[in-house]
């Protein structure tokens, strides 16, 4: 069973809602009993990096996340949760959750040009086949919207690319932790079927 | 490549849907839910809803009709209305909405885009500029258009860009309802002037426009109230949203 | 419960869960018998049934010389109104305003329908939206009635508004998709109580309703069936039952030319209806639509006795589905889906309960029936 922690920030509704529709089970957690019994997490997201830190640290919620990515359960972060899953961000001060090695950065421009920033709209993301990003109609395509990005620091943990205008992670993974740095309760289909994927994946 | 977005532009009266023409006169369109409901099974690419009472009435956000849009609502979701507090944001967020708009509180006092980034993020927060044709350019204004703010929409716009707003919309008041366009000159004023994200609203009669936005402007956000809601010479109530293929070969002729 | 041994009707599917029913020696039904005497000997199809096609266009036509159009033609998005768009407008050449009233329940796949129709097809479109707050306020009243009609308020804004703009705009004709091959046995009054009537209607929201109705639009059997038709000459047509109507081959049709979306079942353009004709109906009150619709198709020879019953012997919706339909429209009508329960739940009331206009609709019935005005008709 999926829990979805829920600390006061991010769409948990939109994601319990297509598991809903899905018939597979879903329990929005807000305090740490409300996580006991679920063999995955969902940590979503939104938001400035150390607002969100602060809330998901004043939750409670922190140390039995800790606890199961030790023990290997399956984690995805979504957006600013991904971000908070890395070692910390320009955006703030806070350390990060450390889950998945890796900064939180600034997007950028290439020199000699302007990038108007948040990243806002729907972008193609390509991926390694199969796992988190299989049976996805062709072109794969989510939104996003952001202005920072994690870049981890083993070239292994990215899952899928996105550019804008340079290739960036649109996802990681680091053995059982994923993150995704678009909105999947938000994409439709794409979104759909990703997060399909995730309640299905093999512990 | 990101994509130019094309957002349908609701806005709520009484409870109700309802258009305006140059921002008055609103024509009932129907009840909020099931056009949102509608748009899901479209599969929009992101949806803008705004209260129009509730600045005018001094009334804070509604935040039961924002959980029941928030909770319905399948694609990202930009809300404003009678928004004055970085608190407001902060609930709003929290209520599932991806972004909140703001307008005549964030005119008053652009501190207020700043202290929301801090808290919500800059993506989150959109600042909305309604604006009528003036001698040599174009003014600002509030409160529905009511309120002439006598301040140049261009130059407010940098104002906000510069507080932390990670998008603007321009709205304008003139073409609102006319379906005849959108107003160039205003588009390419501001599009030099800032490198946020922009959304472009007001005029837009066909799809035609917004190609012709995007052909001229690459990625753009190209809003539209009446396109999507009416049809016809009677305009007659009907939501409309173009399929995928048709969107895809709309933004194909971007400028990059 | 009234007792009475169950029954199946020995060539079609309806039974006793319609409490009027009666079976002749050989087991048939009163409704297969009605549609075998008085519907099908004037039910044409053929050349004779085209030639009073023609001759009914051409005086459509004649009526509407110089005016931007010749009729109003009411537009569901459901198949009934869509094929028949297209056959008044491609097959009889005719210039039809297209009519639709949004009573907040629209499905996208309605809209889609009707969006690619009118572009398509090129005519114009007029929408008369309902007041949603009106419009939810009654609907809730007729919940808490307990009675089995809970559509009568969609159905009756159909009918008052169209009639009344064909009035104001000086419409001799109106067209609709009514029709012999999929509707020519129709659902008992028991289970779904003339839509039209209106100081029932009125009754209900007087009893139960908490706004007063400023802007919903009400008529009346007498107004629309004796003062506009026979006083002012609006007459309105069913020009489906003049040609071979196979459902099949229109859905194919439309499909095919206009991109047109099916729906899983009749009626389903309206989520609304889409609920009450899928759940709420057979769930609480053991009324299965299906069954009415299926015998239309019995009898018309598109369905055999074997498929309706194998289609009959599972529900419309399974169980998650109707949990979803369920909040849906708990949620769109502003109540908790413990409300809805509990209306669900409550005691099951008829149309005798409440005041009715059912004296003036056996007085004319009969009378609209010799006229050759109708056939068959509810009962």
């Amino acid at each position: 069973m999926i829990a979805i922690v829920d600390y006061g920030l991010g769409n948990v509704q939109a994601i319990a809602n297509i598991y809903q529709r899905l018939n597979i089970t879903v329990r929005r957690a807000s305090t740490p009993a409300e996580l006991a019994g679920a063999d995955r997490f969902i940590l979503p997201g939104v938001g400035a990096f150390d607002w969100a830190m602060t809330r998901l640290n004043d939750s409670g919620m922190r140390e039995p996340l800790d606890a199961a990515v030790r023990a290997g359960q399956l984690v995805l972060g979504i957006c600013v949760g991904m971000q908070m899953m890395g070692e910390g961000s320009d955006e703030g001060h806070l350390p990060g959750l450390g889950w998945v090695p890796g900064r939180v950065r600034r997007l950028t421009a290439p020199p000699g040009s302007v990038l108007p920033l948040p990243h806002m709209g729907w972008n193609d993301v390509s991926a390694r086949p199969g796992g988190l990003f299989e049976k996805l109609e062709a072109p794969p395509r989510f939104y996003f919207l952001h202005s920072y990005y994690f870049e981890p620091t083993h070239q292994a943990d990215v899952l899928a690319t996105a550019e804008y205008p340079r290739p960036f992670a649109a996802a990681v993974q680091r053995d059982q932790v994923l993150g995704v740095q678009f909105h999947p309760e938000k994409s439709h289909g794409w979104g759909i079927q990703l997060l399909r994927n995730f309640a299905e994946a093999p512990c | 490549m990101l994509r130019p977005r094309i957002i349908p532009s609701l806005l709520i009266h009484n409870q109700g849907l309802v258009k305006t023409t140059a921002f008055a006169a609103p024509k009932y369109v129907g009840d909020p839910i099931n056009a949102v409901r509608i748009f899901n099974d479209k599969e929009v690419d992101e949806l803008s809803v705004f209260d129009i009472d509730a600045t005018v009435t001094g009334r804070p956000p509604d935040y039961g009709l924002i959980q029941r849009l928030a909770a319905e609502c399948r694609m990202p979701l930009c809300y404003g209305g009678g928004v004055t507090t970085e608190a407001q944001f902060g609930e709003i967020v929290s209520l599932g909405v991806e972004k909140v708009a703001v307008s005549a509180a964030a005119i008053a006092d652009p501190g207020l885009v700043t202290r929301a980034a801090a808290m919500v993020g800059g993506q989150s927060v959109v600042v909305v500029l309604d604006v009528k044709r003036r001698q040599g350019g174009y003014e600002v204004f509030t409160h529905n258009g009511r309120t002439a703010t006598g301040l140049d929409a261009v130059e407010t716009a940098r104002r906000m860009a510069d507080a932390g707003a990670g998008e603007l919309v321009i709205n304008a008041i003139d073409q609102d309802g006319a379906m005849q366009g959108y107003d160039q000159t205003l588009v390419a004023a501001v599009r030099a002037a800032v490198t946020v994200p922009l959304t472009i609203l007001g005029g837009c009669g066909s799809l035609a426009h917004m190609a012709g936005l995007f052909r001229d402007h690459g990625t753009i956000g190209a809003a539209a109230g009446s396109l999507f809601v009416f049809k016809g010479v009677y305009r007659a109530v009907l939501i409309n949203y173009p399929a995928r293929a048709d969107r895809d070969a709309l933004v194909a002729g971007a400028r990059s | 419960m009234t007792g009475r041994p169950y029954q199946l009707c020995a060539t079609c599917v309806m039974d006793t869960s319609d409490a009027a029913i009666t079976f002749d020696a050989e087991g048939v039904c009163d409704h297969c018998r009605t549609f075998h005497r008085d519907i099908k000997p004037h039910w044409h199809t053929d050349a004779r049934g085209r030639r009073e096609f023609e001759e009914m266009a051409a005086r459509i036509k004649a009526s509407g010389k110089g005016k931007p159009h010749d009729c109003i033609l009411g537009m569901s998005g459901g198949i009934d109104s869509s094929y028949l768009l297209y056959v008044a407008t491609v097959e009889l050449g005719l210039r039809p305003l297209v009519f639709h009233v949004d009573a907040g329940w629209n499905s996208q796949e309605a809209v889609n329908n009707i969006e690619k129709l009118v572009d398509k097809l090129g005519l114009d479109l007029y929408t008369e939206v309902i007041n949603w707050e009106e419009m939810r306020d009654l609907q809730l009243a007729y919940f808490k009635s307990g009675v089995p009609h809970i559509d009568s308020p969609q159905d009756h804004a159909f009918f008052s508004t169209m009639y009344k703009f064909a009035e104001e705009h000086g419409i001799k004709y109106i067209l609709t998709g009514a029709n012999y091959s999929t509707e020519c046995i129709r659902n008992p009054l028991q289970w779904m109580y003339f839509q039209s009537d209106s100081i029932q209607l009125r009754d209900i929201h007087r009893q139960f309703g908490t706004r007063p109705l400023t802007t919903f639009p009400t008529t009346s059997i007498l107004r629309h069936k004796v003062y506009l038709q026979i006083l002012k000459g609006i007459t309105v047509v069913r020009p489906l039952n003049y040609v071979p109507y196979i459902k099949t081959e229109a859905v194919a049709l439309l499909v095919e030319k206009f991109g047109w979306q099916p729906y899983p079942q009749k009626h389903f353009e309206s989520r609304f209806t889409k609920f009450y004709e899928g759940y709420w109906l057979p769930a609480r009150f053991g009324y299965d639509v299906r069954r009415v619709q299926f015998s239309s198709l019995i009898v018309t020879g598109q369905m055999t006795r074997e498929e309706a019953l194998t289609r009959l012997q599972t529900p419309p919706f399974d169980e998650l589905t109707v949990a979803q339909e369920f909040a849906f429209v708990a949620s769109k009508l502003g109540i908790t889906i413990e409300e809805l329960r509990g209306y669900f739940e409550m005691p099951k009331r008829t149309y005798k309960d409440f005041r009715s206009q059912e004296q003036i609709y056996a007085l004319g019935a009969p009378i609209m029936r010799m006229l050759g005005l109708e056939r068959g008709g509810k009962r």
